[in-house]
């Protein structure tokens, strides 16, 4: 009976033990991230690598973030402008991404319509169409309404969104049929029955889906970089990457800029994230 | 509640306000970085705001071509001469409009940036190779400067391999072309033929360019080693790893910033050496232009004007170390004759590359097989073939429309 | 029509309409695109297209570079997969243990890399990649290890890549791994154990039949995402070293916006969509054989 003990408190620490291993080995390269960004120029640049400042300092922050005179000339990173850029875009294309897949998923799911099952089939049989295909000739079809280097422009494709129509029917397939039917037997309209019964019912997930696509759509790179031609309008990543190329060679400040990128991310998750993980999981698992 | 939709499509076809008075400036690299020095300048005497955006060197063609078609190329665009044609076939830039911008310049940059008669873009740097070479090495070997002919390098090289044999001579990366493609021009192989629609490699003065070249890395002259072996080529130089570096003026930048690494007194600067003598080099000239869809073009040329004026030519050289295209800017360089003759000579001497689409692309592609002649996976004769081959791939779009008499 | 035809109809045209002009018409322009020889001269004069059939493909199938893109993506899918799959799976295992205690926090650390924007640490990673000032060099040199150029020889870049990759993305399949762990029946668990099974025979005969076709699904997407992987050459490495890291989709991108091929680009882009259309195919059979779908 002790020896069984014994080996279960043995197991238990040699598995919280791995699990504590192998999460600290993936955060190792975030906190990093972090450290750097507050060690003053160049000193990263040293064989063994250092892990620990020898001096706190701001200035990556400083130089990335705030506008500088010098010699007469102002010199601007435009990171603060791009996170701006990148707040808005995120936020209208999660809001328009809400309006228009939650109604979608649940008329796919309890709405009786001609040709709803065979437009759900198309809908499944074109997840396989990778995006990138038709990433050419859409830029060919901005070009001709004039949407190159506008926000509409980089919004647009995001909203296709397959995939979340999916998500929300099969979520709502779970919602009764009888609350819908008695509902309309009180003598509801539609409408309201999407608003006043479904709509409350969806709200987890339409949590996870609003926070699916904001950072889905703060975090996209290939898009706005292609679609955004001018600086004043780029957003986070395309800013962030423009400023890697040039300045490979600046550790510190590349950190600094990395912070920065996923800072908002991290907290957003952070703050959302057991509706994220419930949304995930579909809750089957407890903590 | 789904009329919110409209509404919100509306607001996000808006963009931040930027100030509609204000030309726009697109440069890459260190120009884009320091225009602003010159652009202050201008704002003070005209009262015109203007915004520089720096483009990195590695992601400029596409952000042009996206620009263009997208509608919203910069008021002034940066461009290197061998993009010039290109621009100018898709309707980009606009003609230069007075002779005076385009007057006082060396006369092989208008001249080889003029398309059926017209300039399109005014040269603003003109960038000559030059070899730099260590002093120390070479006298050291019985030389007081470097040979200027193919065969006399051969044999500065067999001497100083002798006394130097864990070290090379020539730093030539196999994945850069402007070596081989100096030797091209100095051995007068025009690469292209037939209206520039064919490749033409295949050509006796073509196959001696491969051949010295080939022969340079054959007798262990220089390393069979690319950029991402030899990442700092300077310290590589300083460090008596390689006699011989071809190179701009650019380089003078970076070895006055590492003078402590190698001093001023080790170095000095020649014309490239060439099958005879010296002859022309490619070059990576820059030119700027002003867009067909500019709001403002007469603001925007005066723009140019000022960019490409003496002093501002003579301030970027001394910041960034671009040489002016400006003959009488030369007069107020900050570099020590013995230098600057080389460049100065060269600048008088530049080579004529082809001015067609594509040029680039055949350029990376003929390195690559050069990489593989030098690396012994291809004789000269099979890579001089497969260099006809691709380049006439290359140019079939173009072949075609020129032999439907759709370009000139 | 019904008030439920006409509301459905309300609710679904908005996301339908953005979808066919969105994503569906553009396909099919790709197709049209893909036969012309569409290039830069067009962008000058539209009557500079021609019509060249299958010209694009039979080019495509001649260039040395595609045939390299084509074999290094498919190292990165053959390579990648069974890494991210592997890493996500043992990451739900230890977690799923009776043992773990503080489930959830070490769920949202170990999601974290998922969320976080490729931009940012493509450019943490690279400088971990660092071949002199690195973190994983100094590790590996802790354990006697030397010094491994990560990003600048050709036969380490694509694992050094990859083992971003995997950091980055083995959160999400973990946690579609813990929901469908937590299927398994336990009575058949416990069973087994009662029965003497060792450890690894409960997996294969209890654990695995159960996550069975999660596990599938789950393959057949990250071959997908694999298939199209661009991002992280293209911030970490630009296709090199010597174009070492060069994939479909990198060679699609700089085809079709660097050069302005769109008509080449286009076929490269049809090649991508039947591949990964094949493989999709091919592991979906192999479902249906094993009943797991």
């Amino acid at each position: 009976m002790a020896v069984r003990i014994g080996r279960r408190r043995t197991r238990a620490i040699v598995m919280n033990g791995a699990v504590a291993g192998l999460t600290a080995v993936t955060l190792v390269p975030l906190v990093w991230m972090v450290l750097v960004s507050f060690m003053p120029r160049y000193a990263s640049s040293r064989f063994p690598p250092p892990f620990w400042p020898e001096r706190w300092s701001l200035e990556n922050y400083h130089e990335l973030l705030v506008r500088r005179l010098y010699e007469g000339v102002w010199f601007d990173y435009r990171v603060l402008p791009a996170l701006w850029n990148s707040l808005w875009v995120a936020g209208v294309a999660t809001v328009l991404a809400l309006l228009l897949t939650v109604p979608a998923g649940y008329a796919f799911a309890k709405l009786e319509f001609r040709g709803r099952d065979r437009l759900l089939k198309l809908l499944i049989a074109s997840l396989v169409i990778p995006g990138q295909v038709a990433m050419l000739p859409l830029f060919l079809m901005l070009r001709w309404v004039g949407l190159v280097n506008s926000y509409a422009g980089v919004i647009l494709p995001s909203l296709a969104g397959i995939f979340a129509v999916l998500f929300v029917r099969q979520a709502t397939r779970a919602i009764p049929d009888e609350m819908i039917q008695a509902a309309r037997l009180d003598g509801a309209s539609e409408m309201q029955i999407f608003r006043t019964v479904i709509l409350p019912l969806l709200a987890p997930v339409t949590v996870t889906l609003a926070v699916f696509t904001f950072l889905a759509s703060w975090n996209d790179f290939l898009w706005p970089l292609i679609v955004l031609t001018d600086h004043a309008k780029y957003t986070l990543p395309v800013a962030v990457a423009s400023i890697v190329r040039e300045h490979a060679a600046d550790g510190e400040l590349m950190m600094a800029s990395a912070v920065v990128t996923t800072l908002p991310v991290l907290a957003i998750f952070l703050a959302l994230q057991r509706y994220y993980m419930t949304g995930l999981l579909g809750g089957s698992v407890k903590g | 509640m789904l009329g919110m939709i409209p509404a919100a499509m509306l607001a996000a076809a808006c963009s931040p306000r930027r100030d509609p008075n204000a030309l726009v400036l697109w440069a890459m690299s260190y120009q884009g970085d320091y225009s602003p020095y010159l652009t202050t300048r201008f704002t003070a005497d005209t009262g015109i705001p203007v915004e520089v955006q720096s483009i990195p060197w590695t992601a400029a063609h596409e952000k042009l071509l996206t620009a263009h078609a997208g509608g919203v190329l910069p008021d002034v665009l940066m461009l290197p001469n061998s993009w010039i044609s290109e621009f100018q076939m898709i309707g980009a830039i606009a003609a230069v409009p007075s002779p005076t911008l385009v007057s006082g310049l060396f006369p092989g940059l208008v001249e080889g940036s003029r398309i059926s008669g017209r300039d399109y873009a005014v040269p603003w740097s003109v960038a000559p190779l030059v070899q730099y070479y260590r002093r120390d090495i070479l006298e050291d070997a019985g030389y007081a400067t470097p040979p200027v002919t193919w065969d006399g390098w051969r044999t500065m090289a067999a001497r100083i391999k002798r006394r130097r044999p864990d070290d090379h001579v020539f730093l030539a990366l196999v994945n850069y072309e402007g070596w081989l493609f100096t030797m091209l021009a100095q051995n007068g192989a025009y690469p292209l033929r037939e209206r520039d629609t064919r490749g033409n490699f295949r050509t006796p003065e073509a196959r001696e360019a491969f051949a010295y070249y080939a022969s340079l890395f054959r007798d262990g002259y220089a390393p069979l080693a690319s950029s991402t072996e030899i990442q700092d080529p300077l310290a590589a130089f300083a460090a008596g790893q390689f006699a011989i570096w071809e190179g701009g003026a650019t380089w003078l930048l970076d070895m006055r910033r590492r003078a402590a690494e190698l001093p001023p007194e080790r170095w000095g600067a020649a014309r490239v050496a060439g099958p005879r003598g010296p002859g022309p080099t490619s070059a990576k000239d820059v030119s700027l232009s002003v867009s067909t869809t500019s709001h403002r073009p007469a603001e925007a040329w005066a723009l140019v004007r000022h960019l490409t004026s003496s002093e501002s030519e003579l301030r970027f050289a001394t910041m960034i170390s671009t040489l002016p295209a400006r003959v009488d800017a030369w007069d107020g360089l900050d570099i020590p004759p013995r230098v600057l003759q080389p460049f100065r000579e060269q600048a008088h001497d530049l080579a004529v590359s082809p001015m067609v689409v594509g040029w680039e692309r055949i350029q990376i592609e003929v390195q690559l097989i050069a990489e593989r002649i030098v690396r012994g996976l291809m004789t000269i004769d099979e890579g001089l073939a497969e260099a006809d081959r691709r380049a006439d791939r290359i140019l079939a779009k173009r072949r075609s429309l020129v032999e439907s008499g759709r370009i000139a | 029509m019904t008030p439920q035809e006409r509301t459905a109809w309300v609710f679904t045209a908005p996301v339908l309409t953005i979808i066919t002009v969105v994503f569906l018409a553009p396909t099919i322009l790709a197709l049209a695109l893909s036969v012309t020889d569409y290039s830069i001269y067009a962008a000058a004069d539209v009557r500079n297209i021609s019509f060249v059939g299958l010209g694009n493909f039979g080019e495509l199938f001649s260039t040395p570079l595609f045939w390299r893109a084509l074999g290094n993506t498919a190292l990165f899918a053959v390579l990648g997969v069974p890494m991210a799959i592997g890493a996500s799976l043992f990451a739900a295992l230890l977690l799923n243990d009776a043992s773990v205690r503080w489930k959830p926090f070490w769920r949202v650390a170990l999601f974290a890399p998922y969320v976080t924007s490729v931009v940012a640490t493509a450019i943490v990673w690279r400088f971990v990649l660092n071949t002199r000032f690195g973190l994983l060099n100094y590790a590996l040199d802790l354990i006697g290890i030397g010094p491994v150029d990560w990003l600048g020889d050709p036969r380490s870049s694509i694992p050094a890549i990859l083992i971003f990759v995997t950091w980055k993305i083995f959160g999400y399949n973990m946690i579609v791994f813990t929901a469908a762990l937590s299927t398994v029946p336990t009575h058949l668990m416990e069973a087994a154990r009662l029965d003497g099974a060792s450890r690894w025979a409960r997996f294969r005969d209890v654990t695995l039949p159960a996550i069975g076709p999660t596990l599938l699904l789950a393959a057949v997407m990250s071959v997908a995402g694999f298939l199209q992987i661009f991002a992280e050459p293209y911030i970490m490495t630009m296709g090199g070293p010597a174009q070492s890291t060069v994939t479909v989709l990198y060679f699609m991108f700089d085809e079709g916006f660097k050069w302005w091929n769109l008509g080449q680009a286009s076929a490269v882009a049809l090649i991508l969509f039947v591949l990964i259309l094949a493989v999709t195919f091919v592991q979906t059979r192999i479902g249906k054989r094993y009943e797991w779908l």
